[in-house]
């Protein structure tokens, strides 16, 4: 019964912690004088309930306040004292040169590493960030219904934006902006401009892009009138003034006169280009009732809302809008048009409507979560290989504490230690970080960085981050070390070996998990990029050779003309290659139910030897011919997939259907086998053709020999310099242009691979430097195997034995985990690779080997030493 | 004189001190206080009164010998210095001329 009566214990200890150690005795006496009278006198509840309202009294700055000491204290930071732990510090780092070079090559390796990922996250979230009016700047996106399917433009219809303003009070003013390939031409200098822009004259009061000359405000006003940017400039008119200049545009050579020059766009900005023609030259000018059209996509329309205006608000205007202005037309046309509004510095990263340039949110967390990886695996190395290291440096400390050496202050040496390594770290890296930007700027596709100089605010970061390392992979090692207690060290009796052991194991699991991880997921980028780039797309895209000739009777010229060069195979003259982009034509076709079904369907025009050149099938009807002369007003021919679409179970019921289709009426020919006219990632989507009318068709393919290609491709410049003097020459292959689609994923590739690649390095850093360490410990013990007769193999394996069970584990924790996030990754890919067995076995007998390979080194020296030396020594 | 001023629960501290004479200390004293005056009393505020008191050169202190009913804690003694007790007799005059200064009834 008498144990009860206590006071509460939380408050003595409470009472301990905050009040100085001279006072608590005396407090603490005090305190259960009085708890066990008012138990008497009161009972236990209440004695207890003012025990802990004392306890709580006494929190007062008086019981705070700590102790004098009774001996002068040393300043916390003495200069001396500094010194002294520099000294210590640079010394042992001299002194073990493998640990330190392993040491500090890791945490730069890793601070690099990161350091680039950083600059790359930044670059990509800054996507438009340079406009002021960013947050009020959104892009006018459309969803177009049909019976068959929904559609995602980043277009709008060419009569909304202006219907827009008038109708809607929040709307400051709009900014259309419509990317075209122009033809540009002074005197000799002759470029089709692929980076030409058609811009409204309020371009520059919603975007934030310098103007150097000209009036911002009425630049794009006039018809044929452009603002070209210095690059640009440079291009047509070298040093001299641009402005007030003429350029002939297009075809017809009309003169257009420069109003202005242009800051060359930030990086990273959506809208690109060099020259920005006036819109007007386009709705005022080419296409007078354009600008009338509900029915017609163009253009991609940014609104500027006024401050404070609710764009949910504004969104939900919407139907009701489109109702008014498009009912009709959407009736019509049995189609319904949904406008909505994405935010300008969404668009970038998140929208997945079509885009010139798009990132990906998912990519970016994807590196940010490596960077952190790579990062921790280099603490992890350096708290392993520091606290591996404390049985040497335990006498140091014995010594250190037998001469009055405090605990904080050891710790603060070793601490200082850590800080002197990762600043040495830190200087690697900020050296290697300026060498490999350019590296990086390349492999990552764009200019993310201009250089070091450029950054500072980052290497800032860096160097803060780079000192919070080395307190905090300091702070354990400091622990550690300092808390030894001299008597037992200097008697050598340690027992912290086996006691850091295991968390030392731990780390170096948790390193290889990391590593075989990535090395899973970079053989599963690889095989999928290589799948894709090896899969049969049902066309032929080798030695074809795709030339922008131009239309009509010009290029009916030069095609003929050079089917008689050597070399030339065939010619094909199409609007749309595989990998291009091609439009989509509101469409009506016979269904299986007889119905005319409504729907946007892609189109390739094509001439009559499209099919054959490029080995599509035919799988029913037949081919364009000349032969027939309705082919080219009254025939279509589809793919599998829209004959799918329509409810055919067979491609031959498909034949002989109606169509209508941008002013055709006619027949169903033929039907193609399915082929990737489009990147892996997506789907094969209906598709149609029809024969080109003689003003269409702007590409022409060529099919070359494979011998001479270099000196066919000069023939065939030569013909064309000939027959078209005004017109620049452009070409490109078709394989590449087609492979140019998974550029973006070969860069992920490329990224991950090298990323991959630093992980495992830095892993078996760690694990190199432990292994030796391990192998020095037991050099006796490997002597006295020796001696007694043990083989050098039978060492061998004994001390690589415990690395590779840890290099198991690693696996068997890393396998499923890779193995859920790549099958994530692929999911994004419409076709797929399999995640088969042999990429496990592969990634462990890579991992297995690479740590055998590190530790194999150490194992077999040490194996190999003559047992008189290893036994003598000490 | 600032820093010699007397607060009244220093005072009602420096009067037990003088009460018990001699066996004086945070218990004691708290128990006093609150026998005399019949209200409870925070230890911590006499300890935070004593130790002003100590500050101020009104009270001395000394540890003395651990007891067995404190759980083996030692004690503090305070006694009153000599400007102690001179601060306690010039309250008391002062007091009592202003007692003597109140006109009688008639």
């Amino acid at each position: 019964m008498k144990e009860h009566i206590h006071p509460p214990k939380w408050a003595t200890r409470l009472l301990h912690w905050f009040c100085g150690g001279h006072l608590v005795g005396d407090l603490e006496g005090d305190l259960l004088e009085l708890f066990n009278q008012r138990v008497l006198a009161y009972g236990l509840r209440e004695a207890r309930r003012r025990y802990v309202h004392d306890v709580f009294s006494l929190m007062r700055p008086f019981a705070i306040k700590r102790e004098p000491e009774k001996y002068p204290k040393p300043a916390f930071f003495h200069l001396a004292m500094i010194r002294n732990y520099l000294k210590t510090a640079f010394r042992n780092l001299a002194k073990h040169k493998m640990f330190s070079f392993i040491n500090v090559m890791g945490l730069s390796a890793g601070m690099t590493a990161c350091f680039l990922i950083a600059l790359y996250v930044h670059f990509e979230l800054s996507y438009d960030a340079f406009n002021k009016k960013a947050d009020r700047i959104y892009r006018v996106s459309t969803d177009i219904r049909t019976n068959s399917e929904t559609i995602h433009y980043s277009i709008s219809p060419w009569a909304m934006a202006s219907n827009m303003q008038s109708e809607f009070p929040e709307i400051e003013t709009y900014a259309r902006v419509q990317k075209d390939e122009m033809l540009f031409r002074r005197d000799d200098l002759k470029f089709y401009e692929d980076d030409a822009l058609l811009a409204d004259s309020t371009l520059f009061r919603v975007f934030d892009f310098k103007l150097l000359r000209g009036n911002p405000k009425t630049a794009l006003v006039a018809p044929l009138s452009i603002v070209i940017t210095e690059n640009c400039a440079r291009k047509y008119f070298g040093d001299s003034d641009p402005v007030g200049q003429t350029l002939l545009l297009g075809d017809e050579s009309e003169p257009v006169t420069v109003t202005g020059l242009l800051q060359d766009l930030p990086v990273n900005s959506q809208i690109k280009g060099d020259i920005f023609l006036s819109m007007s030259t386009y709705t005022a000018h080419q296409d007078k009732t354009i600008e009338r059209e509900w029915g017609s996509f163009g253009a991609t329309a940014f609104v500027l809302l006024k401050p404070g205006a609710d764009p949910v608000a504004l969104e939900k205007k919407f139907p009701s809008f489109l109702q008014k202005y498009a009912g009709k037309m959407m009736a019509q046309q049995q189609m319904q048009i949904r406008m909505l509004l994405e935010p300008l510095r969404d668009i970038y990263l998140y929208s997945t409507r079509p885009a010139e340039e798009s990132g990906n949110a998912n990519n970016l967390y994807v590196f940010s979560a490596v960077a952190l990886f790579i990062m921790l695996l280099a603490c992890i190395n350096f708290v392993n290989l520091t606290t591996a290291r404390s049985v040497e440096r335990a006498r140091e400390v014995g010594v250190r504490k037998a001469l009055g050496a405090a605990k904080n202050t050891l710790a603060r040496q070793f601490l200082a230690e850590s800080m002197l390594m990762c600043l040495i770290a830190f200087c690697i890296s900020f050296i290697l970080s300026a060498l490999l930007i350019p590296f990086f700027n390349s492999l990552a596709g764009k200019s993310i960085s201009e250089g070091i100089a450029h950054e500072l605010p980052f290497v800032g970061i860096q160097l803060a981050a780079a000192l919070m390392i080395g307190t905090l992979a300091g702070i354990y090692p400091a622990f550690v070390l300092s808390s030894f207690e001299p008597v037992k060290v200097l008697k050598g009796h340690l027992n912290t070996v086996s006691k850091g052991i295991l968390l030392r194991k731990g780390l170096v699991t948790v390193q290889f998990t990391i590593s075989i991880s990535m090395i899973i997921a970079t053989i599963i980028v690889y095989t999928q990029l290589d799948f894709m780039r090896s899969y049969e797309l049902g066309f032929s895209k080798d030695q074809t050779l795709v030339i922008q000739s131009g239309t009509g009777r010009e290029r009916d010229a030069f095609e003929a003309s050079i089917m008689n060069l050597t070399g030339v195979k065939s010619a094909s003259a199409s609007s749309a290659v595989p990998g291009s982009w091609n439009p989509q034509a509101f469409s009506k076709v016979e269904n299986k139910s007889g119905e005319m079904q409504a729907g946007n369907l892609d189109v390739y025009r094509v001439d009559f030897d499209f099919i054959s050149q490029y080995g599509l099938k035919i799988v029913a009807g037949r081919a364009f011919s000349r032969r027939f002369t309705t082919d080219s007003t009254q025939s279509l021919i589809i793919n599998e997939t829209t004959a799918k679409m329509l409810g055919y179970a067979s491609p031959e019921e498909a034949i002989g259907r109606k169509f209508e289709q941008w002013g055709r009426q006619g027949k169903i020919i033929g039907v193609v086998k399915d082929f990737h006219f489009k990147s892996l990632q997506e789907t094969i989507k209906p598709l149609t053709f029809r024969v080109i009318d003689f003003w269409e068709g702007d590409l022409l393919s060529v099919k070359v020999d494979g011998k001479n290609v270099r000196q066919t491709l000069v023939a065939i410049e030569k013909q064309w310099k000939a027959m078209q003097p005004d017109k620049p020459f452009n070409y490109y292959f078709l394989d590449e242009f087609y492979d140019r689609q998974y550029r973006a994923d070969e860069r992920f590739e490329a990224l991950f691979v090298n990323f991959a690649a630093l992980t495992i390095f830095i892993s078996c850093l760690g694990l190199l430097g432990l292994a030796s360490y391990s192998t020095v410990q037991r050099t006796k013990e490997i002597g006295i195997r020796k001696v007694m007769g043990a083989s050098a193999a039978s060492i061998v394996g004994l001390l690589s034995r415990d690395f590779l069970q840890l290099v198991g584990l690693a696996f068997i924790i890393a396998a499923p985990v890779a193995w859920f996030a790549m099958d994530r990754w692929l999911g994004s890919f419409a076709y797929k690779t399999d995640i088969s067995l042999w990429i496990f076995i592969a990634a462990a007998l890579l991992s297995a080997s690479v740590a055998l390979a590190t530790i194999g080194l150490q194992s077999i020296r040490a194996a190999l030493m003559n047992p008189v030396k290893s036994l003598r020594s000490e | 004189m600032k820093g010699t001023y007397l607060g009244e629960f220093e005072e009602v501290v420096l009067l037990a001190v003088a009460i018990l004479a001699g066996e004086a200390y945070g218990a004691s004293i708290t128990n006093e206080i609150e026998h005399q005056m019949q209200r409870s009393v925070n230890l911590g505020a006499v300890h935070a009164a004593l130790h002003r008191l100590e500050e101020k050169g009104l009270l001395a202190s000394r540890l003395g010998g651990a007891t067995a009913e404190r759980g083996g804690r030692s004690k503090r003694f305070f006694t009153l210095t000599i400007a102690g007790t001179k601060a306690l007799d010039h309250i008391r005059e002062i007091r009592n001329r202003m007692w003597n200064a109140i006109p009688k009834p008639a």
